[in-house]
């Protein structure tokens, strides 16, 4: 059919609950629910700070329907871990352990723990929901943040000014048996991934690119179509790793300008035609690179 | 030393390791919300634009999923006669299809014709059971005759036809050529609506063997006796023998007769009339010229058809004004360019017309860069073309001779509503007789818009209490046709919420769509084209399922679950038993990525306690 079905290529169980305190239309929410459907009632969740402390629900309350354990900002892959050993303890090796942190538990301020548990090979799945600042605490920057955006602590006069961290090399350097990166709009790759990776033993990454309304200046019905726009534009390519050495696309990625996609965002609305040029150079010199990774390994 | 704690295991009202026991339903988020999504149908921009009024979307739907029976009683409720519709109609549906903003139009034509050739197929149905008392009769077996008295006798009615020819059908029969329409397919469809109850009688022509006396006995009369008058070219020498008039001699060879023509034969024109004369004459074993003043494009007849004609060896002149029509002694004196054939006899063995010339001259554009200019005579421009028949097809307007004096009418049409009513109680008129374009589907729309306005006559005649239907709810959209299903009120597609607006190419999703080439129908190759036999061959069952699957649904859900999977808030399920989907407005923040993410526009935002 011409329609693209994804209907009967996604699990219709739902761990995650309604009432939760995400803002409307939030990417993150959106991420656990379809990666949930995707581990299934088996999984344990390691949870640093990030927005989805609160999106889980005060207690006595929880949005989601398995074990869940809130830990210190810089802890999740650490807590992770320490979950998997007592699993271990146990005899249980069919519980997933998913640590699932927010860019700035990720990048910034959980990448030691990360590091060292990945160093280690720990047998976790972590997933980073990246919406591209620490938007639970007001929206400031992180190493997430995308060059030229606008933060509480970048303001328009003087906007981000270093790249996006390369997060996926970084885990692909700790040759991690598999990473690789998703995007809320295109949940059937998303699914396949979350499948995927739930198989492999040892650390596990996932990189989920999901848009957040208020910290990205955009309307609450936007973020399906950014998170693809940020696909097709080759901003966030979705891509999959193994062993650190293996790089693939996993679909063809048209390439569109990058023009729309920043306009349609408050975050860049400071940002002119030369700037705006510079991003598509800067995601066009990217795309040759990663077509060099694809091509001869790292 | 810690103190020592409480007995109780709370601290602060909150236990040493806080562990979760409920979910967040107790959380009512809905109440956050100021715009609300609501599951709202739509009309596809198909509907709205189908001069006969199909359900076209609910159709395709029904052929994607395989529902053929189904499909084809869905047509059938609104036309008649797809077979035919699907050959010739002009499809105005694929020209407004929002698909022609992605790849290409969906070929519904294509669609409605797999459906129509299936149901020639199906044994002939029971007549229909009268259950109304009335009684009408309807002047003129085209198809606006037929679609009314087609949808009368549905609704329980008795109908008479009367017709002048020898055969039903009008214009489907004596103007269109068979090598777009064969005879075996109009006479099945024909077949089926007798079969259900329409009563036809042949050779009884208004005025002559029909008086208006006799018609008083009827409850009311639908007139659709057509336009075969054909306008005159206006030129010097269009009283020459060997000139006939378009619609004239198609009439003639859709009898059966075969009309005397030349060897060679210039046709004036610059519509699908002018164009079936060129290939029927073509098909007697004429050489043939067509005569148009405008450009290629504004040629008023389907471009595939256009290129057919030109493939099987007209020859199109564009751009070229009639000046006058020159006979043989003219002729010689001017010194044509290319001179005359000695007298041949006519095709059918009859000696025919003398040879005789179409003056003319090409016009070229004031301006040859192409931006504007007025057309002028070019350089050199003046040309003699040489035939033996010159056939002219100008355009055609009603004959209202034997119309009676107190019906309302100016020298081209007669005044009616949107019922078809009209300055004549009981006297409804519809077809080539009254302000439309003349092309089979309005033709169809017309009688069957008559048919509700007959049926809302004669139950008031009755005696019954009848409520009159809101006119704009009959139709699809603002200005689509009526629609029979929405004023039986018996729509067998499932809707919801339906609201009566179109759903414009704004409103789809096409992230959502893969490419999908647009189905070709086979054509017979124009060396194997002989006599009338059908050129376009359609597309096979398979085929056409799969082209009906390229159709977007517009407006109207068709349940691919793109909400509900894209739902951040987990708010939209789907019901146990009926499946159909549900918002659940307790938990619903209302920021519209299902509104935006539906592929086809059946979700909208609506302000939240309005």
């Amino acid at each position: 059919m011409s329609q693209i079905q994804i209907k009967d290529q996604i699990p219709t169980g739902e761990l995650m609950s309604s009432g939760h305190f995400a803002c409307p239309g939030c990417g993150g929410s959106l991420a656990m629910r379809l990666v949930l459907k995707g581990l299934g009632p088996k999984t344990m969740v390691a949870l640093p700070a990030c927005c989805w402390t609160i999106v889980a629900g005060p207690w006595p309350q929880s949005s989601v329907n398995i074990p869940l354990y809130h830990s210190p900002f810089e802890t999740a892959a650490a807590v992770a871990s320490g979950i998997r050993a007592a699993l271990d303890m146990q005899g249980d090796q069919e519980t997933t352990v998913l640590a699932w942190a927010g860019d700035g538990g990720t990048f910034d301020i959980g990448l030691q723990a990360l590091s060292g548990a990945a160093e280690r090979n720990e047998n976790i799945l972590y997933v980073c929901y990246d919406n591209e600042a620490y938007m639970n605490t007001g929206i400031q920057r992180s190493s997430a943040t995308p060059w030229g955006a606008w933060t509480t602590t970048t303001p328009a006069g003087h906007p981000e000014a270093r790249p996006k961290k390369d997060i996926l090399a970084i885990m692909a350097a700790h040759r991690i048996p598999y990473a690789a990166t998703a995007s809320v709009a295109y949940p059937v790759d998303l699914i396949r991934k979350v499948e995927k990776a739930r198989a492999i033993r040892g650390t596990r990454f996932l990189h989920v690119i999901a848009p957040c309304p208020p910290g990205w200046k955009t309307s609450d019905d936007e973020t399906i179509e950014l998170a693809r726009m940020a696909v097709l534009t080759k901003i966030f390519p979705l891509m999959e790793v193994e062993d650190g050495q293996t790089w693939r696309f996993s679909m063809e990625h048209p390439g569109d300008p990058v023009e729309p996609y920043i306009k349609r965002q408050g975050r860049f609305s400071h940002l002119g035609p030369r700037e705006i040029g510079q991003i598509q150079l800067d995601v066009d010199a990217r795309w040759k690179m990663l077509e060099r990774r694809v091509e001869m390994g790292i | 030393m810690p103190e020592k704690r409480p007995d109780s295991e709370m601290v602060h009202g909150v236990p040493e390791v806080a562990v979760s026991s409920t979910t967040t339903m107790a959380n009512r988020t809905g109440s956050w919300k100021y715009t609300r999504p609501v599951f709202q149908d739509m009309v596809a921009p198909c509907n709205a634009t189908c001069a006969i009024g199909v359900d076209i979307e609910g159709t395709m739907n029904l052929v994607r999923e395989g529902r053929l029976v189904e499909a084809r009683e869905l047509l059938l409720r609104e036309n008649p006669m797809p077979a035919t519709t699907g050959r010739i109609c002009d499809h105005p549906c694929e020209s407004s299809c929002n698909r022609k903003s992605f790849d290409q139009p969906v070929a519904v034509h294509s669609v409605e014709r797999m459906l129509g050739d299936l149901a020639l197929e199906d044994p002939l149905p029971a007549a229909v059971v009268r259950i109304r008392t009335g009684k009408a009769a309807v002047i003129g077996s085209g198809p606006a005759g037929l679609a009314c008295a087609y949808h009368l006798v549905r609704m329980g009615y008795e109908v008479s036809v009367f017709e002048g020819d020898e055969e039903p059908g009008g214009t489907l029969r004596y103007r269109v050529p068979e090598f777009q329409l064969p005879r075996v397919v109009l006479d099945r469809e024909i077949e089926r609506m007798r079969a259900l109850g329409v009563d036809i009688r042949c050779g009884v022509r208004l005025g002559r063997q029909l008086t208006w006396k006799y018609l008083e006995r009827f409850d009311t009369v639908f007139l659709a006796t057509g336009a075969h008058r054909s306008r005159a070219l206006g030129v010097e020498g269009e009283n020459l023998p060997g000139i006939q008039y378009g619609l004239d001699f198609l009439h003639e060879v859709g009898a059966g007769r075969a009309p005397e023509i030349g060897a060679r034969v210039v046709v004036v024109g610059g519509d699908s009339v002018a164009l079936d004369c060129a290939r029927t004459a073509l098909r007697l074993g004429a050489e043939v010229q067509l005569v148009f003043w405008g450009e290629c494009e504004k040629l008023a007849a389907d471009p595939a058809e256009v290129l057919e004609a030109e493939r099987e060896g007209v020859e199109i002149l564009y751009q070229t004004v009639p000046l006058a029509i020159r006979g043989s002694e003219q002729m010689a004196e001017e010194g044509a360019r290319e001179p005359a054939n000695t007298i041949s006899a006519g095709i059918s063995g009859a000696p025919t017309g003398m040879p005789m010339g179409l003056e003319c001259i090409r016009m070229t554009l004031e301006k040859p860069d192409g931006y504007g200019g007025d057309p002028i005579p070019a350089e050199d421009g003046r040309q003699v073309l040489s035939a033996q028949t010159v056939i002219i097809a100008m355009g055609e307007e009603p004959d209202f001779d034997l119309l009676p004096l107190d019906l309302k009418h100016d020298q081209v049409r007669v005044a009616v509503d949107e019922l078809g009513r009209t300055s004549k109680s009981a006297v409804f008129a519809g077809g080539g007789i009254v302000e439309e374009p003349h092309t089979i589907a309005h033709a169809l729309g017309s009688g069957k818009r008559a048919a509700i306005g007959m049926d809302l006559y004669m139950r008031e005649r009755a005696g019954e209490k009848v409520e009159a239907p809101s006119l704009a709810g009959l139709r699809y959209g603002r200005v689509g046709n009526f629609s029979i299903t929405r004023y039986r009120g018996d729509d067998p597609v499932r809707r919801t919420g339906e609201v009566n607006e179109v759903a414009g190419v704004e409103r789809i999703n096409m992230a959502h769509f893969a490419p999908m080439p647009r189905r070709v129908e086979r054509r017979m190759k124009p060396s194997d084209r002989e006599g009338f036999e059908e050129v376009n061959l359609g597309l096979t069952q398979k085929e056409a399922v799969a082209e009906a699957t390229r159709c977007f649904n517009c407006g109207t859900c068709n349940q691919c679950e793109m909400c509900l999977i894209f739902c951040p808030d987990v708010a939209i399920t789907r019901r146990e038993g009926d499946k159909k989907f549900s918002i659940s407005y307790k938990y619903c923040k209302g920021c519209g990525v299902c509104a935006v993410e539906c592929p086809r526009g059946a979700i909208s935002m609506t302000r939240e306690g309005l």
